[in-house]
């Protein structure tokens, strides 16, 4: 009895979710984590690729890029500074922010700044890093200018303009940039470009880069289903990510890492929204893809996961159906009621000190 | 039939497991369950391993040991001396096994983290840190954990002996090992040349 009304309850609560996401569209969310929008794969496309690491040049801009790469692998080593949770960048972008349809660094740096309709603002790229460390770090981020954010930034515009040479056949080392060029992002008609690059591609062709992102799939046939999520989670999800979605470290690091809990990402994250994790999930997992997951089955799995509590909204002030209205209700689980509790109501705390 | 030969071979091997257990106990060892008795005379006393009869288990988790048992009794994993040895664990003799062998000391290898180090010259070490995505092959140490300590389901590589972790990558290739979920191994496998697994096995068993 009381199961059956559980699920009755949690199968209203996703028709719900689904029928206020098609009113309701994502991008316009006064929120930073918004996502740009998202395009189907083409088949056959090729793909930007960025140089490989040894061909970062020594000197000062070629530290900055390597302390980049080793931030976004090793994003722990920022815990308690400005992390807040067990996760590095580069679980949720592979091959540390280089894969393609795995929202690569490089297919970001050129997308921003990008204009946000609803908060009448511009958001620079190191905007955009600073909303990963409030939200998807669960953390507090690092102010505007600091050496982190120009080490992130300097990596993603050395892989995305190594690329970019590389198909224009140029064999020249990547252009240095200031640190105040850096942060911006490449997403300007005053951003510094060889001249055959700036003749080869606009601006806006620049910042939907093949790629970029993760690669949108179909809606489900059926209203996605945590109960039908469950089992694919277990059949396909488990192993690495723990029968209760925690994660797996070994010596102290969460290569494989939890997917809801204290230590997860917060309800401020994209990942968050039903629809991103689907995306990511249908194309990336399981991780090295022996196998590929149904459109169905990647939107119930990812509903599955997301309706798990997890570390608090930041934008919460106090009321979670205050924050819903406000930053929720598109293709997500914040303030919906799973199992007799209201998602949000009892939220883990943000930023909390590891030790 | 075939069986029955081979667990009258296995009975064979279990006595001069007794053999060697009731020598080390008068030295003053821990007592090793009974159970266990069977699987020191290739793998020695403190699953330290004894190249080329059985690999290294001290190291390995409970959960790891346990799964891979519960695979050769299945015949998912297939090796002629495993498989009826397996067999002879019947109960919570596979809980006993995984427990003793589990709770062996290993030596302390530093672990390297992830994104410590940048570039690599050694191209073995570059793709066990960093794996090779243009080929779908991640790095070998996201499962495997940090220096592939292991844990979980995933077993520790570092200080295996290189000629069984040669062996296991063909096992993988060939499809007489499995068990793996989704075929996740056999995947990754699949993707590296002969060069590649040699060179890998080397890798991990000099990681001491």
């Amino acid at each position: 009895m009381k199961y059956s009304a559980m699920l009755l309850l949690a199968a209203l609560g996703s028709l719900t979710v689904q029928a206020q996401a098609e009113t309701d569209p994502v991008q316009e969310r006064p929120d930073k984590q918004a996502p740009l929008p998202s395009f189907p794969k083409v088949a056959d496309q090729t793909y930007l690729t960025p140089r490989p690491l040894s061909a970062i040049p020594e000197g000062a801009f070629g530290d900055k890029v390597r302390l980049g790469y080793q931030l976004f692998v090793n994003t722990q080593q920022l815990r308690d500074k400005y992390v807040g949770n067990e996760l590095n960048c580069a679980n949720c972008h592979m091959d540390a922010g280089r894969k393609a349809n795995a929202s690569p660094l490089w297919g970001a740096y050129f997308a921003y700044p990008a204009y946000r309709k609803k908060d009448n603002k511009v958001s620079s790229f190191e905007e955009r890093i600073q909303g990963c460390f409030n939200y998807s770090m669960n953390g507090k981020a690092p102010p505007a200018g600091s050496p982190e954010l120009v080490a992130l930034s300097a990596y993603a515009y050395w892989l995305g303009m190594g690329g970019l040479m590389d198909e224009a056949n140029l064999n020249d080392s990547v252009p240095e940039l200031s640190d105040a060029e850096l942060v911006k992002g490449g997403k300007r008609e005053d951003f510094p470009l060889p001249e055959i690059l700036a003749k080869a591609m606009t601006v806006e062709q620049r910042a939907s880069l093949p790629g970029r992102g993760y690669p949108e799939i179909p809606k489900p046939e059926q209203a996605y289903s945590p109960e039908r999520g469950k089992t694919v989670y277990v059949a396909h999800c488990q192993t690495c990510h723990g029968v209760d979605g925690q994660g797996q470290a070994i010596a102290g690091v969460y290569a494989l890492p939890p997917l809801w809990g204290p230590q997860s990402y917060n309800w401020g994250a994209g990942m968050h929204r039903v629809n991103t994790a689907a995306f990511f999930i249908h194309e990336n997992m399981p991780f090295g893809k022996s196998m590929q997951l149904t459109n169905q089955q990647a939107w119930d799995v990812a509903a599955y996961i997301n309706s798990h509590e997890r570390p608090q909204d930041p934008r919460n002030k106090g009321d979670v159906k205050q924050a819903q209205e406000k930053y929720h209700n598109d293709s997500d689980y914040y303030g919906v009621e799973v199992d007799g509790k209201v998602l949000g109501t009892q939220a883990y705390p943000i930023f909390p000190k590891k030790s | 039939m075939n069986i029955k030969i081979k667990i009258l071979a296995t009975g064979v091997t279990l006595l001069s497991g007794y053999a060697m257990a009731s020598v080390a106990l008068a030295a003053g060892a821990t007592a090793i369950p009974q159970p266990a008795q069977i699987c020191v005379t290739c793998h020695g006393m403190e699953g330290e391993g004894i190249e080329p009869l059985g690999p290294r288990l001290a190291g390995l988790s409970k959960d790891y040991i346990t799964t891979q048992l519960q695979h050769f009794q299945a015949g998912v994993r297939q090796n002629a001396t495993m498989m009826p040895m397996a067999m002879t664990l019947q109960g919570d003799g596979i809980a006993q096994v995984a427990s003793y062998f589990s709770a062996k000391p290993t030596n302390d290898v530093k672990p390297v983290i992830r994104g410590e180090q940048v570039t690599f010259s050694d191209d073995t070490a570059r793709l066990a840190y960093q794996g090779d995505w243009s080929r779908g092959l991640p790095a070998c140490v996201t499962c495997h954990g940090p220096s592939a300590l292991g844990g979980g389901l995933f077993p520790r590589l570092a200080g295996q002996q290189a000629s069984y972790i040669k062996t296991q990558l063909l096992a993988w290739q060939s499809g007489t090992r499995k068990g793996d979920v989704d075929g996740m191994m056999a995947n990754v496998a699949n993707k590296l040349t002969a060069a590649e697994v040699d060179a890998l096995a080397n890798y991990f068993a000099n990681l001491k």
